[in-house]
């Protein structure tokens, strides 16, 4: 079926840089590599921009692609046996740290510990704010799974911001004392 | 210590996983790879014009090429006719010359 909708490529970039952006950082937890996926997601776009129906698809398109692209290169790196999560330690958390609270840049590396599909699932939930049966079509999954990875990832991580955040208290009040 | 109730702690998460704006130099280096990607906007017009300058220069050069070869050819065929044209000249001067010398002594033999 023919559609009206005339996307502007440049235009659609400036709208949606930001969230293919975020999804491939919360994805990889490394800022170059993030850009590189977000640019080879624009790209794909730009070929595929005939097929594409409306905005809505276009954001459901680049979601889907971005999460698709970084789980490709996270698998990539992992073959090629690189230590990904010691980049995110060193370089990615500080400059999160630079940007946001204690706790809210502990949160973002708590997050990259997590196993990669309930880290999916929470950041297209928390970032994109989708509901579970958005988060499994845009991951093709059953919804039954994601629901599991939600709710795995959002114990897990609960669990473990608790404990960094009794530390945090603990810091804190030394500091203080002393 | 716990974030009571979850929904305090997804509250958390919510602003925490907020959108990261881009790298200015995301859309930048996203539009030269666009450009060197795409031949056809990877193509000036100075580039167009130079690519249209050097085919018609070609097809020129071809077009004059064939013409001088004609020519050349064409002259190359005048010369063999004259060529010709001469030794058949030759040829006829030398029998009116044979002629006339077989024609002068039958003439003697008979005043005889």
């Amino acid at each position: 079926m023919a559609h009206d909708w005339q996307p502007d490529f440049e235009q659609l970039v400036d709208e949606h840089q930001s969230m293919v952006f975020s999804l491939a950082l919360r994805m990889t937890g490394d800022r170059g590599l993030a850009e590189e996926i977000a640019q080879d997601v624009f790209l794909e776009l730009d070929r595929h921009l005939g097929k594409i129906e409306s905005a809505a698809h276009v954001c459901f398109w680049l979601r889907r692609v971005a999460m698709s692209r970084s789980a490709d290169a996270l698998r990539r790196r992992r073959v090629r046996g690189l230590d990904l999560w010691v980049e995110v330690e060193e370089h990615h958390g500080m400059r999160i740290a630079e940007r946001t609270s204690p706790l809210g840049a502990r949160l973002e590396q708590l997050l990259e510990t997590l196993p990669e599909q309930q880290r999916a699932a929470l950041v297209l939930r928390y970032q994109e704010d989708l509901t579970p049966e958005e988060i499994a079509a845009t991951l093709d999954t059953p919804v039954a799974t994601v629901k599991s990875h939600l709710q795995r990832g959002l114990k897990l991580l609960r669990a473990k911001a608790t404990s960094h955040l009794k530390e945090y208290i603990r810091e804190k009040e030394y500091a203080g004392g002393v | 210590m716990e974030f009571e109730p979850i929904e305090e702690f997804e509250k958390e998460l919510r602003q925490t996983f907020e959108r990261r704006p881009a790298p200015p130099s995301l859309k930048r280096r996203l539009m030269e790879r666009r450009r060197v990607n795409d031949p056809r906007r990877n193509a000036f017009p100075w580039q167009r014009i130079a690519a249209a300058l050097v085919l018609t220069a070609m097809l020129g050069g071809g077009v004059a090429w064939y013409q001088q070869e004609e020519q050349r050819k064409g002259e190359a065929a005048r010369q063999q006719v004259l060529t010709a044209l001469r030794i058949t000249n030759h040829a006829l001067d030398h029998m009116n010359t044979q002629l006339a010398a077989h024609r002068h002594a039958h003439n003697q033999g008979e005043s005889r």
